[in-house]
């Protein structure tokens, strides 16, 4: 276990450096930079603002000035938001990323692995075709469609829920945001969990503890669920994944204070350090999640142990 | 298999109706009926009504939808192309070189996308070729990944050892042994990527990073429908409701297909 650690967190590093190598590249490749205003700027201003933020520098020198920065937790100061630092930036965005974004990924495993095991210990039956052509129906269901759909209908058509905006505090503005995050990720949750459990039903040790007379809901508790959800664990990656990119458009959509809306204002503006500290901690995020992920198919699997 | 099929006609009768019906429309998808700004649905010459500019939006609708499954059709073939390059490669010659070419997927799996695509539109311009070339070249993962798994499966396969045997050379039996037995799984992914690049395109699009005007998309019909939503309901449910049917239709034939091809 503490070798995978290690090999992981090892393996963690050059694919760290390589997204933010291929970002830094990619940001300096553009037209334009971040200094291109209304109006035009004297040479001599450019040239001093350029050699203050080290743009005058050669590509290579300027990279490794970065990483080397980086390594030291320094974000560097925005280009853009010009008395913020991007570590200020992101300490404003990520609480607010990471609150819709959790609870956004726990209410998909709950609704999910709920829906997948009801459709699953209903097999063949038109529950379980019911449940699984609607969670086909929700993977399908792109957030930037239900994100106004949802508005339209409990905010503006029923009144129930405010319409956007983001209050400390206020539960009732996380509900819209949050339901239209999660249900793609339900979906596919309940299609992973429906069959990982038709899967692990037809394994031998299901088959003992049938043969041992236990009832099937003790058996699927305590014997199939656990490795029945190895498949889900293993799709926390890409969940968080896709979770963080769904997150720039609900973001968009409600008018989140969030760490997406940073990213794609930065990324226009060409506030080189905001993209960069952005895409670094999302690309440790997925890193961080995917190990999660390892760590878990041992919990729920121990012949998984042994690697 | 019915649920496939009944799919499979759903696209394709879109598909038809976006390619061939808008150019018998009154209206095209750009030009505006000052006479019936904001339309509501089913008026007289407009059935889906007009935008908030007097636009027909069943001509923007299907023009929409046409740039849409063509910008995903070209993406998804990008995919399959790399993917069923990358994967061929990895799985033929197996060892060192399957180790190396599979650990970059591993590495490329783990970012974060959907920012790298951003970055491309944001860098190089939203041009609508990057669009999908920028699609396709970070859809291409499953695919390699697939075609490996197949093509170490066929490799042991006694009509791959015949040629072998035979002497041929190994690109003619990759060509002409793997890949034709490898073409039915490739096609179910091709139609599991389809809908990914449109939900990819509509995504990019909505945040005003993909197509642009006076071209449309669903994604930018999508993003128009929202703003406007509080006085022209249809205008975000005709687009967003087509994206949909598109997405499903596409997602239950492509899974159709998958695990009938792997049972």
């Amino acid at each position: 276990m503490r070798a995978l650690l290690l090999r992981r967190l090892l393996t963690a590093i050059p694919t760290l450096l390589g997204v933010v190598i291929l970002s830094f590249v990619l940001m300096r490749l553009a037209p334009g930079g971040p200094f291109d205003g209304e109006r035009a700027l004297d040479a001599d201003t450019r040239a001093a603002l350029d050699a203050a933020y080290g743009l005058d520098l050669p590509l290579t020198e300027q990279v490794a000035l970065y990483v080397g920065r980086l390594i030291r937790g320094d974000f560097g100061p925005s280009l853009v938001y010009r008395d913020f630092t991007v570590s200020e930036l992101i300490a404003q965005g990520l609480p607010v990323s990471l609150t819709i974004g959790g609870l956004a990924l726990i209410l998909a495993c709950i609704l999910g692995i709920s829906g997948g095991l009801w459709a699953a210990v209903r097999a063949g039956r038109w529950q379980d075709e019911a449940v699984m052509g609607l969670a086909t129906l929700l993977t399908a269901l792109p957030v930037f469609v239900t994100g106004p759909l949802f508005v339209l209908i409990f905010a503006l058509g029923l009144g129930w829920l405010p319409v956007s905006g983001w209050e400390p505090g206020s539960a009732t503005h996380l509900v819209l945001p949050v339901v239209a995050l999660s249900l793609p990720f339900a979906g596919a949750i309940a299609k992973l969990t429906r069959a990982g459990l038709a899967k692990a039903l037809n394994e031998d040790h299901v088959r003992t503890a049938r043969a041992r007379g236990l009832t099937e809901r003790r058996v699927i508790a305590r014997h199939a669920l656990r490795p029945a959800l190895v498949p889900v664990a293993s799709y926390l990656g890409p969940a968080a994944a896709g979770l963080l990119t769904g997150a720039v458009i609900i973001e968009t959509v409600f008018a989140l204070p969030g760490l997406g809306r940073y990213f794609v204002q930065g990324a226009l503006n060409r506030d080189y350090p905001l993209v960069l500290g952005v895409v670094t901690l999302y690309a440790s995020l997925i890193i961080l999640f995917n190990l999660v992920a390892d760590l878990i198919y041992g919990w729920l699997d121990p012949r998984m142990r042994a690697e | 298999m019915t649920a496939s099929r009944i799919s499979l006609g759903v696209v394709a009768a879109i598909a038809l109706a976006a390619l061939f019906m808008p150019p018998f429309l009154p209206w095209t998808h750009s030009a505006i009926d000052w006479d019936a700004v904001r339309a509501p649905l089913l008026s007289a010459g407009h059935p889906f009504g007009t935008d908030s500019v007097g636009r027909d939006l069943l001509a923007r609708t299907l023009v929409g939808t046409r740039i849409t499954l063509a910008v995903a059709l070209a993406a998804a073939l990008v995919a399959l192309v790399i993917g069923t390059a990358w994967g061929a490669i990895a799985g033929w010659f197996g060892g060192r070189t399957d180790e190396i070419m599979m650990r970059i997927v591993d590495g490329l799996y783990a970012l974060p996308f959907m920012f790298v695509v951003i970055l491309l539109m944001v860098v190089f311009g939203r041009n609508i070729v990057l669009v999908f070339i920028g699609i396709g070249a970070v859809e291409w993962l499953t695919m390699a990944r697939v075609v490996r798994g197949q093509v170490i499966a066929l490799k042991q396969r006694s009509f791959v050892t015949a040629a072998e045997a035979a002497g041929a050379p190994a690109s003619r039996i990759l060509s002409g042994h793997i890949l034709p037995n490898v073409a039915g799984v490739a096609l179910a992914y091709l139609l599991l990527t389809v809908p990914q690049v449109v939900m990819i395109e509509s995504f990019l699009s909505f945040l005003g990073l993909g197509v642009q005007e006076p071209l449309t998309s669903l994604g930018i019909l999508v993003k128009e429908g929202a703003d406007d939503m509080d006085i022209l309901p249809h205008a975000l449910l005709i687009p967003g409701g087509m994206l949909v049917l598109i997405i499903v239709c596409m997602t239950v034939a492509g899974e159709r297909l998958r695990d009938r091809l792997s049972q």
